[in-house]
């Protein structure tokens, strides 16, 4: 049975969300999948706004993809990468932990994920930024 | 009342599931996805015409669509969660819920209408 390994009703308003004082690293987290989660909804809708021009021919598309690789545009991508790997790696952790696995070493367990959220972050920003465009 | 309180419990360890159940896919589905779209493609974006032409592979357009299912709905259930987190009514709260539902549809099939039109235009 999934536990809710969710903080208090309190702190889960949005407004508490900045109150970090005296708060456990475990709501750090929750607060970091808060804000991630909002970020990668907004890019979401942004992401299938932006491939309509798939739909209006080669010359909108292939402009679209000119801009798409200019360096502001990478860092972005590299900002994206980040909000996923936070988001990912600490949604396998709680679901993990709802499930009742690892829950003894939960502490380590977070320690793991967010060493591992980043140096993949790491990896993917030198290889945006090495490959030519 | 308890009865009312353990049906909303259960109703939010069911939605806990399923965000559980649709980020589980999601590893798979989105690790595909940056993979195929993304990280094997040269400059990381296709022009026009090989999107086309990569699309047009049926194991792709249904892969794809079903990316799109699941992520709208990992993406709905979890703006769900922060909204019921504000303390909403009972009667809120369904109402968020038929929202949220008909967005995730609209979103589906404007997916699957941009897919369809994207792989005609190879035809």
């Amino acid at each position: 049975m999934a536990t809710d390994v969710r903080p208090k009703p309190v702190e889960r308003k949005p407004l508490e969300w900045f109150n970090l004082r005296g708060k456990r690293v475990g709501f750090w987290a929750y607060v970091v999948m808060r804000l991630s989660a909002i970020g990668l909804v907004l890019y979401l809708f942004l992401h299938l706004v932006i491939l309509i021009q798939l739909a209006q021919g080669p010359a909108a598309w292939d402009g679209f993809v000119a801009l798409a690789k200019s360096p502001a545009f990478l860092l972005l991508d590299v900002v994206l990468i980040v909000g996923i790997l936070a988001h990912g790696l600490n949604g396998i952790r709680l679901g993990l932990i709802g499930f009742g696995i690892g829950v003894p070493r939960q502490k380590v367990m977070l320690w793991v994920f967010l060493v591992l959220a980043i140096a993949f972050s790491i990896l993917s920003a030198l290889a945006i930024f090495s490959e030519p465009h | 009342m308890v009865e009312k309180q353990l049906t909303r419990e259960r109703a939010s360890s069911w939605s806990w599931i399923l965000q559980a159940v649709t980020g589980a896919l999601l590893v798979v589905l989105l690790g595909l996805h940056m993979v195929v779209q993304h990280f094997v493609v040269k400059g990381g974006l296709r022009n026009f015409n090989d999107v086309v032409a990569y699309l047009s592979n049926p194991f792709v357009f249904l892969l794809e669509i079903a990316f799109l299912i699941v992520v709208t709905w990992h993406a709905l259930l979890g703006v769900r969660a922060i909204l019921f987190d504000l303390g909403l009514k009972p009667g809120t709260e369904r109402r968020w819920t038929a929202v949220l539902t008909i967005v995730g549809v609209l979103v589906v099939a404007y997916g699957i209408w941009l897919s369809a039109t994207i792989v005609l235009q190879g035809a």
